[in-house]
């Protein structure tokens, strides 16, 4: 049988692919992309193909595009929609939105309209959280959408139109008691050539002076992270940049990529310096492939300037190049093992630790994954001192802090405040003294009710990766619930009990309660759910998942319908 | 996410291990164990029972079903004992009330998502689920259950079962297809709650690329996989008075079957099972060690063939290696990844068909039957004999080889539905008129026993004078066991005998005398397990060592058949060996152990094979061919 030449120029294309990238494993998610974004799917047969040329079995291929949003085994439309419905844009209004969407095109979320032009789509946070209600069209965003700019947006498409200017967007950076953020202070590349004059150890031990705590959330120390992989006896050790910024409410990262590019590219090749690692990869999320060309410029025009590749600044033996990799839309890699399975073509999936990433990370060798912010405040403490550092914020919680602030306020933005900073102080600034409530490091954070508002935020007290979403009087707390906890269903990796089958019935568990139908005794049940959880899911997402729900039982009790006796619902979780 | 629940290690206290051994203390009982035993290990080691469910010794952990959750000293979240690893010394406790508390959440959890009717399972009373919720002491479904069992979860054209209203996503079945097995027709699809185990195009396995081991069968926690139950329609040719209806019964479940009547594995219970199957209606029993040696003949003359090609230039087109063919699995996997290489692949028949074979024609015959009005059974450790025996191929005129194949498991149901309790049965004999066993038809059962038989069968005929096995097999112990990849160099000696008269029959022999073959050093490979296999064919493929071997026996499960798909489940190494041992032990009970000097194989050759092995007649009978399985849209 003669091949379909459709299939044939697929073919043709999967096998320029791979001479591109390479048949190494680690190549499948670019190949993959690639194929996406020219045939509009990953079809059984490009997966067949790529499995044959990959030496994989294609069901391992067509397990990673299912992992992946923004793989589709379905023919797509040539732009697809993606209006997000996390949190800050489901308060800033996405169903009005969803519907003007779905009328213009006459299609439902999940199809593809007759012409194959346009897919509509749902997507969970895209990070532009500030300027809700937000979509993306293929790679480009558009914020602040409205009823009106919907049908405008859409007949730019249809007409091929470039959407021009008219959509430009970018972030709000807000001035704060401290001034705008400290990384405008630095000078270029200061801080590189300061610790190519300094011993290895003292670079490490300036920042253990300073206590830094990654800025991704998780808030290890730093420096630990860094001597460990520092200490680890292999050769080949790698530098990743995590700028898969998911958490809901949280775009710092977005906005510190598009305007630092040369500082997250400086701290990296700090880290390569002081760790003896020769590769770094930035590992940008799917949402913000409108960032890439800028990054990827930034890392040739530093090449060019001999800030990276061979003999970096004339020091002979100081290599380090650096890669960017792009994400297929999925939450869990941010989580740092997840990432690492998916830079290595796996589906996202957190890995058992021990072995950490500094002893055994991307291919199995010494890997030190840090937060975009992370590497800029390194800069600013080689530049300006641990002392400086050390001087804001609190003991175990020492220096600033970007935060992403969204919801019921007035200057939605980015913010730089020292650790520490009490919850009320951020509301004064960011206009949102009406707040009933603000959630807290996003999805995975807390709840915090106004009556907790002096509490501070901290690795002491209220920890966060930068994530501040204001509720207004307004909302009902069980639907931002239900919300947070859709969020997760979709987001976990579906690896583990806990977190696979947990999250579902919290969530089913939460639309009982809604509807009046749950039983004190099962809602009892799921608050012991929640502890398990916490304690026995296989990584931090399915860890902090029960979050929402422990605060909505110890905060908002009012705002439950009272409980149905007993026998209506004994044992009816499902 | 706000935070992990592991702290990494301080690396100053890293160190600490003394005398390379670290201390662990388990619930207050100290131990030293050396450095990277997992707690589970550990565990075992001082007598605390932590429940498991996605972890099998045969795979690498996965730590992915939260059940065997423990505290340890210094970290947030509990960790799970089967992947962690001690490298400094730990505290760990394993039953506190949170963490008996989590382990139920996690069954309830699981339980709420497993619909299907403990009762009519195939697993019932041997469900690793079911017996943790007894452990438990489940008495309701805490987070409700999924009562709607969806026909569409259910694959059940082929000869493995996939019930997916069952599965709990262990993913013990996907780590075996593709760790073990090296094959990967099994895996996750989607993300989420919406997660699956499941195939390419979430197609019928048995259009997938599977060679049916039934390994993953052999290792699901519940009865979301199963072998086809071929049972009902043996009982319906037993109960029809018209059929004449013979069963052979392989050497592997003989040694296993023991165990679904709860005897300790090891049990042989050969000729129990012979009163056994004649109690349930069989109207003869035969040996398939009968049909075993007689592929060793057959097998052995072509490999004899295959080297005087090679030593004296002949005319070519049997190529070394010869690769061994009894395993259906195998067979299916060269088919389909490795076609280039089928023409290394022995003709003979696998001893199943060659029984089968025998049955419908040269028995027929001698019993006056009317071979349409037989029904040939066979009782094998394997779920792909019921392929092998389905097979094209593997039919002669108008008939089925062998007509249904039976797993270990399977007949083990029928005995216990009939009431027969085998470990208390009489012993009796197999029947006439292939009744006498030898011993290397039963070493097929294990890894290396096809080479090792096929050795002591060339070695005699080659030196023409009685060699003593077991002083053979202490040359040869090298095959035995279960190391993945066994070698062995084997010089023949440079005294030879004449040709003896067995091969003589054959007059287009092309050669007539052993000169050729004096002093020859053979080199052979014994292989079970497909990642097993696949690391030898990548190697021949690239011209390694293993491209100069001779022979290589290759079994596609590890163990060989002992370890088969249709065996009795569990299985780990422990329960292998000891299958093995019985294996080997019948072997020494014996009075004939090579299969030259079976006094049923020399009436076969003088009767009905004259022109002897590897003749025409023996190659209409006795040996196939294979087909290529074309690999493009082929998952």
């Amino acid at each position: 049988m003669m091949p379909d030449p459709e299939d044939a120029e697929v073919m043709k294309k999967i096998d320029g692919l791979v001479r591109r990238y390479g048949a190494d494993r680690s190549s499948l998610l670019p190949v993959l992309r690639d194929i996406q974004s020219t045939c509009g799917s990953v079809s059984e047969e490009a997966v067949l193909s790529v499995a044959e040329r990959f030496g994989i079995p294609p069901v391992a291929i067509s397990g990673v595009v299912s992992f992946y949003r923004f793989l589709s085994e379905k023919p797509q439309g040539r732009f697809v929609i993606r209006l997000c419905k996390t949190i800050s844009c489901d308060m800033a209004g996405k169903s009005l939105i969803a519907s003007r969407l779905e009328a213009e095109l006459g299609i439902p979320f999940g199809e593809t309209t007759k012409d194959g032009q346009f897919s509509l789509e749902w997507t969970n946070c895209i990070g532009l959280c500030d300027r809700g209600p937000a979509l993306l069209v293929n790679d480009r965003p558009f914020t602040r959408v409205t009823v009106e700019k919907v049908h405008d947006i859409l007949e730019h498409y249809k007409s091929n139109a470039n959407p021009g200017r008219a959509f430009e967007f970018d972030g709000t950076i807000h001035e704060t008691f401290i001034g705008r953020l400290s990384f405008d202070r630095l000078k270029p590349d200061e801080a590189l050539k300061e610790v190519l004059q300094r011993k290895k150890p003292e670079i490490i031990d300036e920042i253990s002076r300073a206590g830094l705590r990654g800025r991704g959330g998780a808030g290890y120390p730093t420096a630990v992270k860094w001597s460990l992989t520092a200490v680890a006896s292999s050769k080949e050790k790698y530098i990743v940049c995590n700028a898969d910024e998911g958490e809901p409410g949280t775009y710092k990262d977005r906005i510190l990529l598009s305007r630092y590019p040369d500082l997250v590219c400086e701290g990296m090749t700090v880290a390569a310096h002081a760790l003896g690692a020769r590769k770094g990869f930035i590992y940008l999320r799917a949402e913000y492939a409108h960032l890439k060309d800028r990054l990827a410029k930034t890392i040739e025009k530093r090449k060019r300037q001999n800030l990276l590749g061979e003999s970096i600044l004339g020091k002979p033996g100081f290599d380090f190049e650096i890669e960017i990799r792009m994400g297929a839309g999925a939450y869990i890699c941010g989580e740092e093992t997840a990432l690492i399975e998916s830079l290595e073509g796996g589906r996202g999936e957190p890995r058992n630790r021990p072995p950490f990433p500094v002893d055994g990370g991307f291919r199995g060798m010494p890997t030190c994954v840090n937060n975009v912010e992370t590497f800029l405040w390194v800069l600013c403490i080689i530049a300006r001192g641990s002392d400086w550092f050390r001087r804001a914020g609190a003991e175990k919680s020492p220096g600033y802090k970007i935060f992403s602030v969204s919801g019921d306020c007035e200057r939605p933005g980015v913010y730089e405040f020292p650790m520490g900073v009490r919850v009320k102080d951020v509301l004064d600034h960011v206009g949102g003294t009406e707040a009933k409530a603000v959630q807290i490091g996003g999805a995975s954070g807390s709840c915090i009710p106004e009556k907790e508002f002096d509490r501070e935020i901290s690795y002491e007290d209220v920890p966060t990766g930068g994530s501040v979403i204001v509720i207004g009087p307004q909302r009902g707390m069980a639907s931002i619930a239900c919300n947070v906890l859709e969020f997760f269903a979709e987001e976990s990796c579906g690896q583990c009990t806990p977190c696979r089958i947990g999250t579902r019935k919290l969530l089913e568990g939460l639309k009982m309660m809604k509807s009046g139908k749950c039983s004190m005794d099962y809602w009892r049940e799921l608050a012991s759910l929640c502890d398990t959880m916490r304690l026995a899911s296989k990584c931090g997402l399915g860890q902090s998942v029960p979050n929402v729900i422990l605060s909505l039982m110890k905060h908002f009790k009012q705002e439950l319908p009272e409980l149905a006796d007993q026998a209506y619902s004994h044992g009816n979780g499902g | 996410m706000e935070t992990g629940g592991e702290e990494m290690s301080d690396p100053e206290t890293a160190d600490e291990a003394i005398g390379g051994r670290v201390r662990i203390t388990i619930d207050g009982i100290e131990s030293m164990v050396p450095p990277g035993t997992t707690i589970l290990e550990a565990a075992q080691g001082c007598g605390i029972k932590i429940p498991t469910l996605c972890h099998h010794a045969d795979v690498h952990p996965a730590g992915v079903c939260r059940m065997c959750l423990v505290e340890v000293e210094g970290q947030r979240a509990f960790q799970t004992a089967c992947t962690f690893s001690v490298f400094q010394p730990v505290r760990v406790r394993t039953h506190t009330p949170r963490i008996r508390r989590a382990r139920k959440h996690v069954l309830e959890l699981l339980l709420s998502e497993h619909s299907g009717d403990c009762c009519s399972c195939s697993k019932n009373n041997n469900c690793e689920l079911q017996a943790l919720a007894a452990e438990f002491g489940i008495e309701r479904r805490r987070f409700g259950q999924t009562m709607d069992v969806q026909c569409g979860k259910i694959d059940s054209g082929g000869y493995i079962i996939r019930d997916m209203n069952k599965c709990v996503l262990c993913r013990r079945c996907v780590r075996v297809c593709a760790d073990l097995q090296t094959i990967g027709v099994l895996g996750p699809h989607g993300r989420g709650d919406e997660t699956v185990i499941g195939t390419f195009r979430a197609g019928a396995l048995i259009e997938t690329s599977c060679i049916h081991c039934g390994q993953c069968v052999n290792r699901c926690p519940t009865g979301a996989l199963r072998v086809r139950d071929d049972t009902e329609r043996v009982w319906e040719a037993i109960s029809d008075p018209r059929k004449h209806v013979v069963i052979q019964t392989a050497p592997a479940p003989r040694a296993a079957i023991g165990e679904e009547f709860g005897l300790p594995a090891g049990a042989a219970l050969t000729f129990e099972l012979n009163t056994a199957l004649k109690l349930c209606g069989f109207d003869k029993v035969f040996d398939t060690n009968f049909s075993a040696d007689l592929t060793i003949i057959e097998e052995a003359t072509e490999l004899l063939l295959r080297l005087y090609d090679a030593l004296e230039g002949g005319k070519g087109g049997m190529p070394l290696p010869q690769f061994s063919s009894c395993s259906p699995g195998w067979i299916k996997y060269v088919e389909r990844f490795y076609p280039e290489y089928l023409a290394h692949v022995s003709s003979a028949k696998s001893p199943q068909q060659m029984f089968g074979a025998l049955m419908k024609t040269h028995y027929a015959r001698l019993e006056r039957v009317d071979p349409a009005d037989m029904v040939t059974v066979s009782l094998m450790p394997c779920s792909a004999k019921k392929f092998e025996c389905d097979r094209p191929e593997m039919r002669t005129g108008a008939f089925k080889d062998v007509d249904i194949s039976l797993t270990t498991r399977e007949l083990a149901r029928m005995l216990k539905e009939a009431g027969i309790w085998l470990p208390g049965l009489r012993r009796s004999d197999f029947d006439a008129p292939f009744g006498t066993a030898t011993g290397s038809g039963v070493v097929f059962g294990a890894t290396g026993g096809v080479t090792e038989s096929a050795l002591r069968t060339i070695f005699e005929l080659v030196i023409g004078s009685p060699a003593d096995p077991d002083a053979l097999a202490g040359k040869v112990s090298v095959i035995r066991g279960f190391d993945g990849i066994k070698y062995l160099e084997f010089s023949l000696p440079e005294e030879i005998g004449r040709l003896p008269a067995l091969l003589t029959r054959n007059l287009d022999l092309p050669f007539s005398d052993w000169n050729w073959i004096r002093g020859a050093a053979l080199k052979f490979a014994v292989y079970h397990g497909i990642g097993n296999a696949k690391k030898v064919m990548d190697d021949i493929k690239g011209g390694g060592r293993f491209s100069k071997c001779h022979f290589i026996e290759f079994m596609a499960c590890p163990g060989g058949c002992l370890g088969g798909g249709g065996q009795p489940i569990p299985a780990d190494n422990t329960v292998r060996a000891r299958r093995a041992a019985a294996i080997y032990a019948e072997d020494k009970s014996y009075a004939v152990r090579k299969a030259h000097e079976n006094p049923a194989i020399l009436e076969i050759y003088e009767k009905i094979f004259k022109e002897g092995p590897g003749s025409e007649p023996a190659h209409a009978l006795l040996h196939t061919h294979y087909t290529p399985r074309c690999s493009s849209n082929k998952p």
